[in-house]
């Protein structure tokens, strides 16, 4: 476990429809570091990010962010916190009312009310720092995948977030776009020292960009550290998850009763 | 044991709950949302004057048709100078209201709905709330003000229009004398009771009850297609129902 964490989980435990998404889980992320939580689909990556914004409570447990128990936030004081959380939605969900300045405005906008001068140059200077200075009259619908991430990345880091979220960053990149917005994580952390936790499959992009890796499966942590040596660990987890093994660990074969059962063959059990 | 239509009384009563709890966050949202009181003029353009054309329209032809018929009866007991009259209470205590609220939950109600629907499915008012913007003030409270304000307006104008329909059918086509129409309008109509409590107390009544299920509908859909495509259907479904009902409310206490 680390000392200087911005966020410390522990015991989490949450069951979702009779389903056990986390059990007593333990994690912390570094400050100032990046961190990717990696895992199988329907593993709660996603959740787990929605538990350090407080979208989402445990069943038991605590969440820490910045010293503070998210569960217990009141609303206004999980607003005050959020104002310092940036958050990457996998489908970037900008504001399709609004055009790319107006999405990158909008919490200055709701938040401040700087002149707006201060405004524009705060945009412009963010839309610069993700290449889309260009784009800016342009309205979502006219932009690709790509492009619509990073207005995304340009809106979530307008406050100057010390703590940056993205969910699944990568899926639907082409190359170029997928190195594009690895090099912006990787540049947001070393000049702002923002500290990313990135929710991603892609191993490959996982170890250009991230300093410590998490592996999640059933529940909790089953592997944990250094994104090269992560892999070759040796455990049947990691195997299993970096091989892109089939089977294993985590079954081929969603839980179901009995297959003979299910087929109407007298007896149950061949 | 419960039945099936056991579990659709209980979604039905479940939902109506829902909805009032919602209700009672809207209205308290309604404070913080005067800060974006641009957004409330916006909402009150697009759910209010871009539904002019078909309230107009709707009012002249029903003013017209309600003439019409109302000339064919009268004139079997030689009361045909009645028409005015009979048109304008018969418009300002119920068809206004009711067929305005009507027109509106269908052209405003389900594009609140919509909207709403699928800003849900895309993520953007979970966007709104990790930038730390309360979506029931910024979304949900500008368009059900906008609909409680636009909705006894929007009745005037239908009435207005309603009437205009009555005249131009019974004055100018059928040849009921213009002072006869108008005067015995003016004599039997009363303020209070036809235009305070028809119109623009229905209007005020229905425009809560539209606008707080087109954004109930809206804010709560699954978030998927199919879930926006049914919660529209409701919309209408649950407003027209709930006018009706409300209506017949409303003028037991009020006649």
């Amino acid at each position: 476990m680390t000392d200087d964490a911005i966020v410390r989980v522990r015991g989490l435990t949450t069951v979702l429809n009779g389903k056990t998404i986390f059990d007593s889980l333990d994690l912390d992320i570094p400050r100032g570091k990046v961190t990717a939580i990696m895992g199988p689909s329907g593993t709660g990556k996603t959740t787990l990010l929605k538990h350090i914004t407080g979208q989402m409570r445990g069943d038991a447990g605590s969440i820490e962010v910045d010293g503070q128990n998210v569960p217990a936030l009141s609303r206004e004081k999980l607003f005050e916190l959020r104002e310092r959380i940036g958050y990457l939605f996998q489908n970037s969900a900008l504001l399709t009312d609004f055009d790319v300045f107006e999405n990158v405005a909008f919490p200055l906008r709701q938040h401040t009310k700087l002149p707006e001068e201060l405004v524009r140059n705060i945009v412009l200077n963010k839309l610069q720092a993700v290449g889309l200075r260009g784009a800016a009259k342009l309205m979502p619908t006219e932009l690709s995948g790509g492009m619509a991430r990073r207005v995304a990345l340009a809106r979530a880091i307008v406050f100057d977030p010390a703590l940056i979220l993205y969910d699944e960053p990568f899926v639907g990149l082409d190359p170029i776009a997928l190195n594009q917005v690895l090099l912006l994580i990787r540049t947001l952390n070393e000049t702002l020292g923002i500290t990313s936790v990135l929710v991603a499959h892609e191993l490959a992009a996982v170890q250009k960009v991230a300093d410590h890796v998490y592996l999640i499966a059933n529940g909790k942590v089953v592997a944990q550290g250094a994104p090269d040596t992560l892999a070759n660990d040796g455990s049947p987890w990691t195997a299993q998850f970096f091989g892109g093994q089939p089977d294993g660990p985590v079954p081929f074969q969603y839980p179901a009763g009995d297959y003979a059962t299910a087929l109407g063959f007298p007896g149950g059990k061949a | 044991m419960t039945t099936r239509d056991d579990n659709v009384v209980i979604r039905s009563l479940t939902q109506i709950g829902a909805c009032g709890l919602f209700l009672l966050t809207v209205l308290a949202a309604i404070p913080r949302s005067m800060r974006h009181g641009r957004e409330t003029l916006r909402q009150i353009w697009f759910v209010g004057a871009m539904s002019l054309t078909i309230v107009m329209t709707c009012g002249l032809f029903v003013g017209m048709v309600l003439g019409l018929q109302l000339y064919d009866v009268l004139s079997i007991f030689g009361g045909t100078s009645a028409t005015g009259t009979v048109v304008a209470i018969a418009i300002y205590r119920e068809l206004g209201p009711v067929v305005t609220a009507l027109l509106f939950a269908g052209r405003a109600g389900t594009s609140i709905t919509a909207e709403i629907g699928l800003m849900r499915a895309t993520d953007q008012l979970d966007a709104m709330e990790m930038m730390a913007v309360d979506p029931v003030a910024y979304v949900a409270a500008p368009r059900f003000l906008a609909g409680v304000i636009a909705l006894p307006l929007l009745g005037v104008v239908f009435c207005a229009m309603g009437v205009f329909g009555g005249h131009l059918v019974g004055v100018t086509w059928l040849g009921i004398d213009n002072g006869t129409f108008w005067s015995n309008m003016t004599a039997a109509v009363d303020v209070h009771k036809d235009i305070i409590n028809g119109v623009l107390l229905k209007s005020f009544a229905f425009g809560i009850v539209v606008s707080l299920i087109a954004v109930f509908q809206g804010y709560t859909t699954p978030p998927t297609s199919e879930g926006v495509a049914y919660a529209t259907t409701r919309t209408v479904v649950a407003s027209s129902i709930a006018i009706l009902a409300l209506d017949f409310v409303l003028t037991s206490f009020l006649i």
